[in-house]
This record gives structure tokens, sequence and C-alpha cells, in this order.
């Protein structure tokens, strides 16, 4: 089977992903529930007269995917493949809050065109002026993983060359206080660095923009290989999660032995780092873990962050101490297996193997 | 003039774009500010929502949204009528 290459990757998030460097040299400690991205100087990549009609979530995914082209060395890809579970949330807040003002009378047209769940996608096809297949995934807690799972399965059909694959979400004041109501996050603002041992429900939210630059062969920049991707939808019980991690390792010909990392999704919340903890307990007892979601916060294609974060980890050979939740992380790190879980319902792995 | 230049700066978002650096007499379409076309359906919101002025026939558009004159002239002459 083709081997798929992660050739750039671009993130935006509540760190300072934008910047290169050192993994999170420069790490941002938040005493909050709401962690808002740290956004670059966006007129790099955008003209000014197009950048007036772009709300936060457009910039950002405009973003990250013109830092992961950048990475890559790529000006043209072959398909731009997006995931998003929210969409963009803040542009549908204003055409649907301008309905109810003005009676559904004189409404704008821009709110409207930039408020549907492909505009970041097609924002970016428009600006590189990318022809090729163009796709959406808005598969909830699945929407990164979908992309991505399209975009291998179109490298190794020969669809593409190189394919642009990312995830995105972005949090608004309306999304917040909905989410807030659901009991997704914490009523009491939590340091950030400590939030992986908060003993109470909910989590931080969080949002941000992930793309990874995907070929069939590496670049001169290539540290990783995307080896293995799956999804698992409400698992009854956390033995169906852990056969499903057992066989998709054996699908990758692996074993729980191979994986010298394992970056789990823990967000700090009780209910829902349970199956962390039993996963790890029946297949990891002693294997060195890292987290992200302290990091980035909570939200649907969060997975992204997470992907961003295990292939830097692959390029250094090291994990910065604010993402190492458990051991020491090897001198070697040759594989690493990314399982998140997103409300307990959308379960993902992602397996990286390092490139010499 | 002043006021509808800060209110088609508002409408349209147009960032770094201040109310004296917009010519009363430049071009709003392609050269000048180079707005579009979507730009022209807010500019007919704006007509609407501030000044209560609904355009009768589009045809009248490319004369009436040349520049801030042409706009201001359309306006005032819409409200004498009314008058």
């Amino acid at each position: 089977m083709l081997t798929i290459y992660i050739n750039g990757t671009g993130c935006i998030s509540a760190q300072e992903t934008a910047t290169g460097g050192p993994l999170l040299a420069n790490l941002r400690e938040y005493d909050q529930v709401k962690l808002a991205t740290v956004d670059p100087d966006y007129k790099q990549w955008i003209d000014v007269k197009q950048i007036r009609r772009m709300s936060r979530v457009v910039k950002m995914g405009v973003g990250a995917a013109n830092l992961s082209l950048q990475a890559a060395g790529i000006t043209m890809p072959g398909a731009i493949i997006t995931g998003t579970a929210y969409g963009c949330l803040d542009d549908t807040g204003v055409f649907l809050t301008k309905m109810v003002n003005q009676q559904e009378e004189m409404l704008t047209p821009t709110a409207f065109i930039q408020s549907t769940h492909n505009t970041v996608g097609g924002q970016i096809a428009l600006l590189l002026g990318c022809n090729g297949y163009n796709n959406t995934f808005v598969h909830r807690g699945f929407s990164f993983e979908n992309s991505l799972l399209d975009a291998t399965m179109m490298l190794r059909e020969g669809s593409a060359q190189h394919i642009l694959a990312g995830g995105l979400d972005e949090l608004t004041q309306h999304s917040y206080q909905i989410l807030s109501r659901f009991g997704l996050y914490k009523k009491e603002p939590v340091k950030t660095l400590e939030l992986l041992k908060s003993p109470t429900r909910g989590t931080i939210a969080g949002e941000g923009a992930a793309f990874f630059t995907l070929g069939t062969t590496p670049g001169e920049n290539t540290v990783a290989a995307l080896t293995g991707i799956s999804t698992l939808y409400k698992p009854m019980w956390e033995g169906e999660v852990i056969g499903h991690i057992m066989k998709f390792l054996e699908d990758n010909a692996c074993t729980p032995n191979d994986i010298d990392l394992l970056v789990t999704g823990r967000n700090g919340d009780i209910d829902q780092d349970d199956i962390y903890e039993e996963v790890v307990e029946a297949l990891f007892p002693e294997h060195p873990e890292a987290s992200f979601k302290h990091l980035c916060g909570e939200y649907p294609t969060a997975a992204g962050f997470g992907m961003w974060l295990a292939n830097g980890i692959l390029a250094d050979q090291a994990v910065p101490d604010a993402a190492m939740f458990y051991g020491k992380a090897p001198r070697n790190i040759k594989k690493i297996l990314l399982y998140n879980h997103h409300q307990g319902t959308h379960h993902s792995l992602i397996l990286l193997s390092h490139v010499e | 003039m002043a006021d509808l230049k800060k209110q088609i700066i508002e409408q349209l978002n147009l960032q770094e774009v201040t109310p004296e650096s917009i010519g009363n007499d430049e071009p709003l379409f392609k050269e000048g500010l180079g707005l579009d076309s979507i730009d022209a359906l807010e500019l007919i919101v704006l007509l609407q929502q501030h000044y209560n002025i609904r355009i009768a026939n589009p045809e009248q558009g490319p004369e009436i949204f040349y520049s801030i004159r042409s706009m201001a002239e359309f306006i005032v002459a819409q409200q004498t009528a009314k008058a």
C-alpha cells in the first residue's frame, strides 16, 4: 500500500503555532474557560480588499492552509478537503440575527454567502486558483478525520499527487452560550496547565485550524507518514474501544509495544477522561503519554491540533514539557498513536510514523 | 457626503479606508475603491436601510453607484421628490 506522507503542516490555535520555531516554545498559559486563537497577520496571505468579508474561521483556515503549503513547498494542491463541525458560525449568527431583527427584510448578502460550511474550502481554492476536487466534511466529531480519510483514499487511487486536508472550527459568543447550557464547559476558570488534573465536570472551550499537505512522495521537510486512521462511533462500552484499537494496530502491522508515544485527547472532564484511563490501563500501562486539549481547548476538530502536535514531536524527537501527561518520552520516537474522542460518541485513531 | 462615506465604510467593512481617503468623484467600482457585485447589493440595502430609497430600475445602478457624488445626488433627488 502506498505510504501517505505529511509534507507540510499549518496550525492556528490558542498557542503561537503560526510562527514556527521549536514546538510550543512560547507557551501560552490561560486561566479561563474560553480559549481563542492567537491570530497571525492574515494580510500576509489575503488581500485587504478580500479580508474584509472574511470571518475569523475563514481567515484561520486560509492562514493554516497557506502555512501548510509553504512548509511543503507546494503552490497548487490537486485537491482541497476540509472538515468542520460548526462551519462559519459567526456569519451564520450575523445572518440569522439580522433575519430576526429586520423581520426578514433588507438582508445583506455577505453574511449569508460566508455562512456555509464550505466557505473555507471555497475561499482557499479561490485564493490559490485551484480548480481541483474540493469537498467539505461536516461530520461533527469526525469532520477532520473524514477529510483525512478522503485524502488518503484519493492519493492511493492516484487521483491527486498533493492534497491539502484539514479541520477547523470557531468558537463564538452564541456557540459558547449554547454549549455551556449543555454542560460542556467548566463553570469556573481553570489554569490550563492544571486542567487535566481537574476533579470537576466540563472542559475548556477552544477553536482552531490545522491543515496538512499530504502526498505519496516525501518532500525535503517531511518527518512523518500518516500510517493509519480509523473512527469508531458510539461504542457501547470501553471494551469495544479497546478491541477497536487492537484491531487498528493489527491492521497497521503493529502491537501496543511498537507505539513509542501515546497522544490522547484528555480534556479535564472527569466523565469524559474515564475512557482514556481504561484504554491506557488495558493497552498502554507503561507507555509515555502526551495530551493536547489543555493547550488548544475542546472543539470537534481538535484532533487536527493533536496531529499537528504529533507531527512536531516526530520532527523534534522530543515532547514539550507542557504536553507531557505521563512518563518520559523516549529518545527515539518512531510511532505515535493519537487517540481522541469528542463527547464520548466520536472516537478516532491516527497513527503517525517517523520518516528518517 | 461625509456621512455617506462613513456609512459605506461601515456597511462594506472597508479596512484601511477613511472617509477622507475616498474622493467624491472617484469611481466606486473596479478602479478607485475596487468594489464588486456583492458590494453593489450591499449598497442597495444601505439605501433602503438609511434613506428608505428603493431602486425601481436596476439598469440605473451603474449610474447611481458610479461615485459618492452620484449616490449623494440620487439620494437628494429621491428625498426631494418625496417631500
